[in-house]
């Protein structure tokens, strides 16, 4: 029974990949300007505006805006952000995928059931002072994501530092062991909630991934946007994700 | 000139003295222990004396400098300590003029 719905199932795919295919445009014959990616080379930092890009080399920037003037150029305390995240979003996304497969790879060469241990005691003083630096460092780390469009820093940065704090904990006490489930999920769910952002910013704002929310007065918290918010999450992705670098690298296999 | 901006040049110009020396003293110790030694108490001084010697300068830092000093003093002896550590544990030798070894047999506390 379980193989004919298999079956069902695959030959519904294969019909509509078929039925997709015929109704694809010749080759040469398609209106780039109509597609998703015009849409997005045509996103400026403030606005969605494809008829600059249909109108050929003049590239006039129109004051008719989709969704009116908004200065996220300039309203963003930290310029690189403004590009990383509102010029070169699309990016961002692709380097967080690129580190996921990497540390999907990692753990399937180097993963094992149990911790890997040194043979000796960690040193003494490493063992008092972790107990001192490990909440300073893990505040260091959310201080560098959370503030990432007001200073210098941003979610890879801070989720390396707190990679850190996790790799200090290794060192210093040999039964540690991270959670990796939880490290899992944490990875799982901000990697889906960028592309939620990217989601909600093609409904409201016309483009994926496009700055969707209003920015308030330069150089408090809760200003440009959504670059906060992206860089909480990427922050809190990547430091799940080098945590579990860290603690595949501390395991081995039986045996 | 106010007095506390002739405090803090002192200070960074004691604090560069201080980098020098810790410069000098990796490239003449004889030894990783020497070398680190130097190399850590020197630049723990020199930073010291260099952060605290900007916040007398400029006082709108001064709070920010004693927070970075907090924390250049909990962390730069336990990495130097740690290397250290680590460099003896996996065998590399004292120099032949070292007289006292006391961590021989790998310091079981």
């Amino acid at each position: 029974m379980r193989r004919l719905y298999a079956i069902l199932v695959a030959a519904g795919l294969i019909y509509m990949l078929f039925v997709f295919l015929g109704t694809l445009p010749l080759y040469g014959k398609v209106d780039l300007s109509n597609r998703v990616s015009a849409h997005f080379l045509a996103k400026d930092v403030n606005s969605v505006d494809v008829k600059k890009w249909v109108e050929g080399d003049k590239q006039v920037p129109s004051r008719e805006k989709i969704y009116g003037r908004k200065g996220f150029e300039d309203e963003s305390a930290n310029v690189v952000t403004s590009i990383v995240v509102n010029y070169r979003s699309f990016d961002t996304l692709g380097e967080v995928t690129v580190l996921f497969a990497s540390a999907v790879g990692i753990g399937l060469v180097l993963g094992g059931m149990k911790r890997m241990g040194y043979g000796r005691k960690p040193n003494f003083i490493l063992r008092v002072s972790t107990g001192i630096l490990l909440p300073l460092i893990i505040m260091f780390g959310i201080y560098i994501f959370v503030h990432g469009h007001l200073t210098p820093g941003g979610g890879f940065p801070g989720g390396t530092v707190i990679a850190a704090a996790v790799l200090l904990l290794y060192l210093s006490n040999e039964e540690f062991v991270a959670n990796m489930k939880t490290s899992k999920s944490l990875e799982g769910s901000m990697g889906s909630l960028y592309v939620i952002f990217g989601l909600a910013g093609l409904a409201t704002g016309g483009a994926f991934l496009f700055n969707f929310l209003p920015n308030g007065v330069v150089g408090s918290l809760f200003s440009a946007g959504v670059v906060p918010l992206v860089y909480m999450t990427i922050g809190l992705k990547v430091g799940s994700e080098l945590s579990g670098v860290v603690a595949e690298i501390h395991e081995e296999r039986e045996g | 000139m106010s007095a506390n901006v002739v405090i803090g040049d002192i200070l960074l110009a004691i604090g560069a003295f201080f980098y020098f020396l810790g410069g000098l003293g990796i490239l003449r110790m004889p030894d990783v222990y020497n070398r680190l030694q130097a190399g850590t108490k020197a630049t723990t001084l020199g930073t010291f004396s260099t952060v605290l010697g900007v916040g007398i300068a400029k006082p709108e830092f001064l709070l920010k400098t004693l927070i970075i000093i907090a924390f250049v003093a909990l962390t730069n002896p336990v990495g130097s300590s740690v290397l250290a550590r680590a460099s003896y544990l996996s065998g590399i030798k004292p120099c032949d003029c070292t007289k006292v070894d006391e961590y021989k047999g790998g310091g079981e506390e």
